[in-house]
């Protein structure tokens, strides 16, 4: 490193060399220093939404001042919102860790691990799998239908180890075949997999509205959504007493799938495909991989994941198929950038949104401070923390090799050897 | 003497590179100077420096078409006297043209579908009606007037696409020219020329430098720098080693300055003792991705033992063959054969499980997976196949063993198993894509220019293997640019030119103005015809011209 920071601080002006300098280095990063620049983001957008709060309470009125600073009153109180942000997602956690708060945290961190997933799979083969929406509420609506036709047939726990896995077999498999139509279009017909997968998206999101708001719709509700399902149908949640939405039970499947993706992609002939082909296409194809099947089986594994990720929100949180699912299949992309692609990463960058996500419900009770300035603090921490994740990406990305001032590979060829 | 370009003690670094370190050029003006050096030795880097490319880390850059000022009376401890001119600053290749620096790359920037014309003045073209059009007569008559001035045989109203590769390498010349270049850079401009076009190319930079005008040409070849050049310097690891004018060294000499030790310029191999056939290929015409005929019905066979060269200029359809033999290419008519197997349709996997090893072109997009490590690198083609995968999973501690293998048998360095392939030098890289296609265990080897890049003394040990491998009985199929590579390797030697074999010859018979000449698509009627191999039933699909003791060599010699 001392190299290029030498070579920077010597170089004035060249602004271009800069740029591509700073993004090798970020390319070049150590897992440490990810860490580190992960954390002073994380502290930045803090800082700048610190700012944005106090900012914001002297353009409101209220009663009496929240917070006030040299003799100035704010509205708002900014430690009262970050406190609640990001410890009111685990409720009073001393006191009873299984309080309902962080039963909310849980719930939204485990369908999001399983979008996270998703994307990164895709992404490891090269493949940006934008449709995880769909590929999500495809599963969990098949879920929600297959589990409800045959809970009559089995009940209790003989029903619960039935069903369970049941539902989440079939919403793998329905959103695997979701994924794996834009992945042989993209191998076969050469079909950009950002379009199709966006398209899909809706496809499958106004078909659902179709089924369950007509033929699948439930008799006696006014809402567009399916039967309930018996609890015996539901992943079963032994920790958390009285309540159906939260089960630590999925986190701790959500995790094991993470760890054996990570696994399948490190330590297996599958995976050394995917990847090769994912971060070189000509050497794979040089190294024997079928780079049309690759695409398709990876992409068919990401909506395999996220249509677990739906079975789990239709068996845990949501209890049935409703329309109008919150964004867990975009969410994913982001959870997946967060993580740098990595598997187990994806937990961490998914409880990250779970915690935000269950404590923007606190603040909102818990303060004046208006929803829409609590979705700004936490898109900025969202966005702090996952643009230098995502600019390395992108320089991982840039043919090194094309460009004029670039560095490493023009040295090492020298430019003389192609013709 | 009158310098027109002086680069004073420049550094450029990259990161964790240093690409030049310290290195002082001097060129006088009106004279062509050589740029000599190995693969990654820093030519090119430090004359992107020059054309305003990089900025040069430390050092300044002094250029003067018309000479430089010095001070009076001042001679530096280097001999070289102090320059009174202010040191030039180029934040870009504009600049640089400015102060009449041209560069010509490799890779011609030419808009293929427009005239010569309108390619030279592209960017500056003369107007007309105020300005608001391009005065196309005048820019004929600038082109004209100056084609004639430096003895150029251009046609102004050719269209690029329709004309050959050393009459586009002289409209690049011309386009610096009318730019008002008085410094012109060459990057490489040999690499795509046959024999006789380089020749051509010499007597350009002859009249060039006669008006006046200054050259720096950049080369890995000896001979071409001895030629073409008055003056050479030549850099190894980013250092220069030393100015030597041509007329006072030898290729020795030149050797010894690019390498740092004597080596051996000529490789005595054996001869051969070929066995029966072992890769057949039969009819085979291919397409490009552009849909053009790359190659077109090639057919010839290698035997078991035999070292079969395929010569010609780049991009005559050499690197479609390869792929097409490799698996990589899908071919339109004929067959492949490796072993008494049909092959024409197996996949690149069962290729290489059938025994047959490949040492592609490209190593940096092909040969290895830049973002993995060597462990990684050393199982490519193999991670399904045994010893490393079992049942779908992957050994690692077994793929590092191999990975240390090869590194230990090809001094791969730096000699680390976590070593990202992209950390390491070409030469290494090389090394450790040959080690492992060897490691194979393969019945025919396929090596496109398997020491492209490669410093010398490497270059020695992969031949010496190649050779090896070729006693042991293996089948070896060598492509390359490098006359002297395949004739000093081959047992029969090929020569190529637009997708057909012109003809199969004795390497050893040979000469060099037959190969040219051949590589330019002739058949002189006396070359040394090779023994003729045929596979099965066609045996008349090599050659279709008349051939001298046909009858003699029809019939495979297989004893």
């Amino acid at each position: 490193m001392t190299d290029s920071e030498e070579a920077d601080s010597d170089e004035p002006g060249g602004s271009r060399d800069r740029l591509f300098d700073a993004l090798d280095r970020l390319v070049a990063a150590s897992a440490t220093e990810r860490l580190l620049i992960s954390g002073s983001a994380l502290l930045l957008s803090v800082a700048i939404g610190f700012l944005l709060i106090l900012a914001a309470g002297r353009m409101t009125s209220c009663g009496s001042a929240a917070y006030s600073l040299f003799g100035v009153g704010f509205c708002y109180d900014p430690f009262v919102v970050y406190d609640s942000l990001f410890l009111g997602a685990f409720g009073d956690f001393l006191a009873n860790p299984l309080n309902g708060q962080f039963a909310t945290t849980v719930s939204e961190t485990t369908v999001l691990v399983f979008t996270g997933i998703a994307v990164a799979v895709a992404f490891k083969a090269g493949v940006f799998n934008i449709g995880g929406q769909g590929q999500l509420v495809f599963g969990a609506l098949a879920s929600a239908l297959v589990v409800y036709g045959l809970s009559g047939a089995v009940s209790g726990l003989v029903g619960t180890l039935v069903l369970v896995p049941l539902g989440l077999a079939v919403g793998a498999f329905v959103g695997g075949i979701w994924g794996a139509i834009p992945g042989a279009l993209k191998a076969y017909a050469d079909a950009n997999e950002v379009i199709t997968t966006i398209m899909l998206n809706f496809v499958a999101t106004s078909f659902a509205l179709y089924l369950a708001s007509g033929p699948f719709k439930a008799p006696d509700s006014f809402a567009n959504q399916t039967r309930t399902l018996p609890e015996y149908a539901l992943f079963p949640q032994p920790l958390f007493p009285g309540r159906t939405d939260a089960s630590l039970l999925a986190l701790a499947l959500a995790i094991v799938v993470a760890v054996g993706i990570a696994y399948l992609l490190r330590g297996t002939s599958f995976g050394y495909d995917v990847r090769t082909s994912g971060i070189q296409p000509e050497a794979a194809e040089y190294g024997g991989v079928d780079a049309a099947r690759t695409v398709v089986t990876s992409m068919a594994l990401s909506g395999a994941l996220a249509g677990i990720g739906g079975a789990v929100y239709v068996l845990t949180i949501a209890g049935n198929f409703q329309t109008g699912v919150p964004d867990y299949g975009f969410d994913g992309i982001t959870v997946s950038i967060l993580a740098g692609n990595n598997p187990v990463g994806a937990i961490a960058a998914a409880l990250l949104f779970g915690v935000l996500k269950s404590g923007s419900i606190v603040v909102d009770v818990g303060t004046d401070v208006p929803p829409q300035l609590v979705g700004v603090l936490r898109g900025l921490i969202v966005l702090f923390v996952a643009m230098p994740e995502f600019f390395r990406m992108i320089g991982q990305r840039v043919d090194v090799r094309d460009r004029f001032g670039g560095s490493r590979d023009a040295v090492a060829t020298d430019g003389g050897e192609e013709a | 003497m009158t310098e027109a370009v002086r680069l004073d003690s420049i550094t450029k670094r990259f990161p964790g590179v240093v690409a030049n370190d310290d290195v002082t050029l001097s060129v006088e003006r009106g004279t062509v100077h050589a740029l000599l050096g190995e693969n990654g030795a820093g030519k090119t880097t430090l004359m992107n420096v020059l054309y305003g490319l990089y900025e040069p880390t430390e050092g300044d850059v002094y250029v003067d078409g018309d000479g430089l000022t010095y001070e009076e009376g001042s001679e530096g401890d280097d001999g070289l006297a102090a320059i009174a001119d202010a040191p030039r600053r180029f934040d870009s290749p504009g600049d640089a043209i400015d102060a009449g620096v041209g560069m010509i790359h490799q890779h011609f920037m030419l808009v293929d579908p427009m005239t010569v014309a309108e390619n030279i003045t592209l960017g500056n073209e003369p107007r007309k009606w105020g300005g608001l059009a391009v005065d196309r007569e005048a820019a004929r008559e600038a082109v004209l007037e100056l084609s004639e001035r430096y003895g150029f045989d251009v046609e102004p109203d050719a269209r690029i696409e329709d004309v050959g590769v050393g009459v586009q390498q002289r409209v690049e010349i011309l386009k610096a020219l009318y730019r008002g270049a008085e410094v012109l850079i060459l990057d490489e401009p040999t690499a795509v020329l046959t024999p006789q076009e380089v020749d051509d190319l010499f007597e350009v930079l002859e009249e060039l430098t006669e008006a006046g005008k200054t050259v720096i040409f950049i080369t890995h070849k000896l001979g071409e720098a001895l030629e073409a050049a008055d003056e050479v310097t030549v850099l190894r690891d980013g250092r220069n080693v030393g100015s030597v004018e041509t007329a006072d060294t030898t290729r020795e000499e030149l050797a010894e300055l690019m390498v740092g030790r004597e080596v051996m310029l000529e490789t005595e191999t054996p001869p051969a003792t070929p066995g029966g056939p072992s890769l057949t290929v039969e009819g085979v015409t291919a397409s490009d991705e552009r849909d053009v005929v790359a190659v077109d019905d090639v057919s010839f066979t290698v035997r078991e033992g035999e070292v079969f060269g395929v010569a010609g200029v780049d991009g005559n359809g050499q690197s479609e063959l390869v792929e097409i033999v490799t698996g990589l290419h899908a071919l339109g008519e004929g067959r492949v054969e490796l072993d008494g197997r049909d092959v024409t349709d197996a996949s690149r996997r069962e290729r290489t499980r059938a025994g047959m090893a490949y040492i592609p072109e490209d190593r940096q997009d092909r040969g290895l997976v830049m973002d993995f490590d060597l462990t990684e690198n050393g199982v490519l083609g193999s991670q399904h196949d045994a010893p490393f995968a079992e049942r779908g999973r992957l050994d690692w501690d077994r793929a590092e063993g191999h990975a240390d293998a090869i590194i230990d048998e090809y001094d791969v360095r730096p000699p680390d198993t976590r070593a990202e392939a992209k950390s390491l030098s070409g030469g290494n890289q090389q090394k450790f894509i040959v080690g492992r296609e060897f490691a194979r265990d393969p019945s025919c080897i396929v090596a496109s220019h398997p020491t492209r890049g490669v410093d010398i003394g490497s270059t020695e040990f992969i031949h010496d293997r190649l050779v090896d491998l070729r006693d042991e009985g293996r089948a070896v199929l060598l492509v390359s640019s490098k006359l002297d590579e395949v004739r000093g390797l081959s047992d029969r030697l090929a020569v190529m030119y637009r997708g057909q074999i012109v003809d199969v010859v004795d390497p050893d018979e040979v000469t060099e103005e037959q190969l040219g000449l051949m590589m330019a698509g002739e058949r002189p009627d006396d070359v040394p015809r090779a023994e003729r191999v045929a596979a099965g039933e066609s045996e008349d699909s090599t050659d279709t011209g008349a051939r001298p003791g046909a009858d003699a060599d029809a019939e495979v010699a297989d004893d």
